[in-house]
């Protein structure tokens, strides 16, 4: 063979056994080891730290809140589907809140579309709550109300009777409380009495006085009574200076409108008005959530974050509102 | 991160990924030069393996454009990479079931073959120019000739068996590059567009239209810049060539849009919209109509008519800068156009070219231009001319 | 050497002496390199696993067979999971890339066809305000709707993988679970996976230059945690597990029900499996 020839093969074997060459030392050592890729490369995608840390991370601070979550209609819906990844929190991130404006996040839900499950509760936006944010009436943790308004059919004649007969006592005579302590309940939301006494009676909510005294009542007595108040006058006359300041409540109540109302003469036939009521039943009833002992998903909350002194101006507050005139109120749906 | 401004706006209902164009201009450009490369080997081959004498003038040339096409071939393909330099990776671990990591084996083949054919075929030219000339030029050629100036009988009667035999390899070789390029997008079958037996030996006929198209011009074109009369007999091969060439293509191309339209699979509609709609223009008119036929025609007339002389030339190269065109729309067509259907069979996207960036149009075109400035080079130190070499 | 005459021996011996010199420089190199090469074979000849269970101590992949499981009938299109897996994964906030989306199929009274829109719809951006947010508009409130579903998507993490297959490096490749990964640090950004893929899963990540797509939150399930979407999903349309435990949800869903997967004509086998799509889902 020529010598041109025999140089030139020369030339492409040194070629190829370099190509070799570099194969053999550029390819990664774990390359084949479990198959036709980098076996390092799975520990090192694996190693990535996860962004969203499952309830149970929450949990190790927010066990209260996830007790009342979990108990509730939301309990599908973990804590980082709205308030977001947990990681960073709390180290970088002091607070993981759900935006300001909640419709914007709850809607994502809820709002009525073609395409969404009939199971799915939904409302559509415009109709539900007007501009009212989702939060005012219904505690995320647990959205479901607190009792559907419930339909007060009683007699009023009848309830009262029982009234003069096992109520008027503490209450007062036109059930206008002779004390600071005891509720005023002429004028109340009837819906709102019926399902805090049965709540008294069936032990879901406990007191002292209220609970014997309503484990005697019969669902129809808890009816004509509950009748019978709502058709009372509030006019009470003006009680025991407050001991709160009851401008700094009047800041504080913004947050209390949305079910509340502004003076506490509530839209919402489910919940009491608290306009022109005892301000030391208020503030009693306030400690009493914040500690727990009277049961609320939502007002629990809503208490947690209130001072002694908070509790004493927003009593303050209410208790000087005029109570009436309800016509606002909403019929009973 | 560069902005995001090559998504592609659509009708229907398409998959939110789909909405960036993932293969641009680029890798039209790719299968084009692939396809003058294999075209352009074509010819010499006939002229080495198959004796076509007539087609001489342009042997020589015919290698040393598939070599200057050839070496810019893998070069669309390293600017398209999100990461170019880990290109190494399909060349050190390249998976064995991928069309695409073949593509670092078949072009490393197929440029030392080419490599080594042209060396063989210049070698007396070379040994010739390292004993005549000095200093840089001469020390270029005096490594070139590997140190030995033999050109006795013998020498070079083995030689000529070398050429034949790598310019036989080399036939598959080239059109195993090419078909490759078909089956890379033949293959896939998540595109309805792409998904097709046929899509290799389409690549192949075109590429081969191409490469000849190539070379009428670039002939007429050396000629013309050398002043030397043109070889009508090797213009009429080349001719002839091309002629036979578009007739299978275009009858390939036909049947396999047949075959999608009469299959009439999930999606055909949406085919049948985009091929009536935004793909008439570079579809029916650009590459079948004003690149194939008409070409087609033309060169049915003058074959027919005997045409000679200054007509013929005119006619020749006119129809060959057709072709030149058809064939870069048909690697448009089925680049672009594949993407542009959507892959849910329910919606159309619109590929957005940019002129400037790694990816836009004034890059492909200078793509396109370069193996055509390597080739001048090229002839420089080579000269393919049968006239003077011989 | 410039100028000189030379005969043909001499230039023989130039010649000759440039391929010494070569070969000088390159075992000096070797030389040089040695240490290296040496580590390197040393690194080669390392026993097949050091660590008993791979990839990581806590867990073997060949003890678990994923597979994800989607509920069209109870999915309510809140695309939680859209962003939480843009938050856990890292996919640019924009309308065109995304690991898992959802679907919208509207059916209008007297049409035969469904209206289909993603998160990605610009009708649907506008409703969220930004591309970094998701929400379905209530586009057809006025319209007289027959029939109406949502359907997410995400990487079907298929037995036969498409994307594997013509993947030229062996950058992405299906474990030993059954996940289909990406070797992120050995993609070329080629994009030919982006292609083979029929469901548009994949996507390119034009910062990072290679190509990205769901990977069931590999570094989620690895922990004994679910996939952010399924973590996330209020409605428990998204179902994740291990289909060698018999009591594991997705083994439970796929044994009580007629699941079905997309584009099965592909021969890809895919592995997440469907309840409650439409003729039109694909």
């Amino acid at each position: 063979m020529p010598k041109h020839i025999v140089r030139l093969l020369m030339l492409i074997g040194g070629a190829l056994a370099l190509g070799l060459a570099a194969k053999w030392y550029f390819t990664d050592p774990s390359f084949y080891r479990y198959g036709f890729y980098r076996a390092d490369s799975v520990a090192e995608i694996a190693a990535q730290g996860p962004a969203f840390k499952t309830a149970r991370y929450c949990e190790s601070c927010h066990a209260e809140r996830l007790a009342q979550w979990s108990a509730a209609n939301h309990k599908t819906v973990t804590c980082e589907t709205c308030h977001g990844a947990a990681q960073d929190h709390p180290q970088k991130k002091a607070k993981l809140p759900i935006p300001a404006d909640a419709v914007k996040l709850c809607t994502l839900c809820h709002e009525a579309i073609a395409g969404r499950p009939r199971a799915q509760p939904q409302v559509v936006v415009a109709q539900h709550a007007g501009a009212q944010q989702c939060v005012a009436c219904h505690n995320p943790h647990a959205p479901k109300l607190a009792g559907v308004v419930a339909k007060v059919s009683g007699d009023v004649a009848a309830g009262g009777k029982k009234h003069a007969a096992s109520c008027a006592s503490c209450h007062g005579a036109n059930a206008i409380s002779p004390n600071d302590t005891w509720p005023n309940l002429a004028g109340q939301n009837a819906a709102y009495l019926v399902r805090i006494l049965a709540a008294y009676k069936s032990g879901a909510q406990t007191d002292v006085m209220m609970s014997p005294m309503a484990k005697t009542l019969s669902d129809a007595e808890i009816q004509d009574l509950a009748a019978y108040y709502a058709g009372l006058s509030c006019k009470a006359p003006p009680g025991a200076p407050a001991a709160g300041d009851a401008a700094a409540g009047k800041l504080l109540a913004k947050n209390c409108a949305g079910c509340h109302g502004e003076t506490g003469v509530t839209r919402n036939a489910a919940w009491p008005h608290i306009a022109g009521q005892k301000s030391v039943y208020l503030a009693n009833t306030l400690k009493a959530f914040r500690a727990g002992l009277r049961k609320d998903p939502m007002m629990a909350g809503v208490a947690r974050g209130l001072s002694d002194a908070d509790i004493a101006n927003l009593a303050a507050f209410y208790a000087a509102q005029s109570c009436g005139p309800a016509t606002e109120t909403r019929k009973t749906q | 991160m560069e902005p995001l401004n090559h998504f592609a706006p659509y009708t229907g209902w398409v998959y939110p990924n789909e909405t960036v164009i993932e293969w641009t201009v680029l890798i039209v450009v790719y299968p084009y030069l692939t396809g003058l490369v294999a075209g352009a080997f074509t010819v010499s081959s006939l002229y080495q393996v198959f004796g076509f004498q007539r087609l001489k003038p342009v042997a020589h040339l015919a290698l040393l454009t598939s070599l200057a096409v050839m070496v810019f071939v893998p070069l669309p393909l390293l600017l398209h990479l999100g990461r170019p330099e880990r290109a190494f990776n399909a060349l050190i671990t390249p998976h064995l079931t991928s069309a695409l990591s073949m593509f670092g084996f078949f072009a490393t083949f197929y440029v030392v073959l080419l490599l080594v054919e042209t060396w063989f075929s210049f070698r007396p030219f070379i040994v010739e120019q390292a004993q005549r000339r000095s200093g840089l030029p001469g020390m270029f050629y005096r490594v070139l000739t590997l140190g030995s100036y033999d050109l006795s009988e013998e020498a070079l009667r083995c030689d000529r068996e070398w050429i034949f035999w790598l310019a036989i390899t080399g036939i598959p070789g080239a059109h195993g590059l090419h078909g490759y390029v078909g089956f890379v997008f033949g293959s896939l079958k998540a595109r309805e567009w792409w998904s097709s037996d046929l899509m290799p030996v389409v690549f192949l006929f075109s590429a081969i239209i191409s490469g000849v198209a190539l070379l009428i011009v670039l002939y007429v074109v050396s000629c013309k810049l050398r002043r030397i009369r043109i070889d009508l007999a090797c213009l009429k091969g080349l001719a002839y060539t091309v002629w036979a060439f578009i007739m299978v293509a275009l009858i390939l191309e036909g049947l396999e849009f047949a075959n999608i339209v009469y299959k009439a699979r999930e999606g055909v509609e949406v085919i049948m919209e985009y091929v009536t709609g935004p793909l008439l223009i570079p579809y029916f008119v650009l590459q079948f109509g004003i690149g194939a036929i008409v070409p087609l025609l033309l060169l049915s007339y003058m074959i027919w008519r005997g045409t000679t002389g200054k007509a013929l030339i005119a006619g020749v190269t006119l129809s060959a800068v057709l072709v030149l065109l058809s064939v870069f729309m048909m690697r448009w067509n089925v680049v672009i156009g594949g993407q542009e259907i959507s892959k849910t069979g329910m919606g159309l996207l619109s590929y957005q070219v940019e002129l400037f960036g790694k990816e836009g149009l004034l890059t492909a075109a200078l793509l396109v231009v370069a193996p055509l400035a390597l080739l001048w080079w090229l002839t420089r130190l080579f000269p393919p001319w049968a006239d003077k070499a011989a | 050497m410039k100028g000189e005459r030379i005969s043909s021996l001499v230039a023989r011996r130039a010649f000759l002496r440039k391929i010494g010199g070569a070969a000088a420089a390159a075992g000096a190199v070797a030389a040089t390199g040695i240490p290296g090469v040496m580590r390197k074979a040393a690194a080669k000849s390392e026993p097949a696993a050091t660590q008993e269970s791979f990839p990581t101590p806590d867990y073997d992949w060949t003890k678990h067979r994923w597979a994800f499981g989607v509920d069209a009938t109870k999915c309510i299109g809140c695309l939680r999971c859209v962003e939480a897996c843009k938050r856990e994964n890292h996919v640019p906030l924009d309308a065109h890339h995304f690991n898992t989306w959802v679907e919208r199929y509207v059916y209008l009274e007297g049409e035969n066809r469904a209206r289909v829109d993603s998160q990605a719809d610009p009708v649907n951006i506008a409703a969220s305000g930004s591309q970094g947010e998701y929400r379905f508009a209530n586009r057809y409130q006025d319209a007289h709707v027959e029939k109406a579903f949502f359907v997410p998507k995400l990487c079907n993490q298929c037995t036969y993988p498409p994307c594997v297959q013509v993947c030229p490096t062996g950058a992405t490749y299906k474990g030993k679970d059954g996940v289909v990964l990406i070797d992120q640090s050995y993609c070329i950004g080629c994009r030919y996976c982006v292609h083979a893929c029929p469901y548009g899963a994949r996507w390119f990540n034009e910062a990072r230059g290679v190509t990205q797509k769901c990977y069931w939150c590999y570094h989620r399930i690895t922990k004994g945690m679910q996939p952010a979407c399924v973590e996330v999903c209020p409605v428990g349309a998204r179902i994740f597990g291990d289909r060698n435990d018999k009591q594991s949800p997705i083994s439970l869903f796929i044994h009580n029900n007629r699941v079905q997967v997309l584009k099965p004509e592909t021969g890809n086998e895919p592995n997440v499996f469907y309840v409650g799509i439409d003729k039109e889902v694909r």
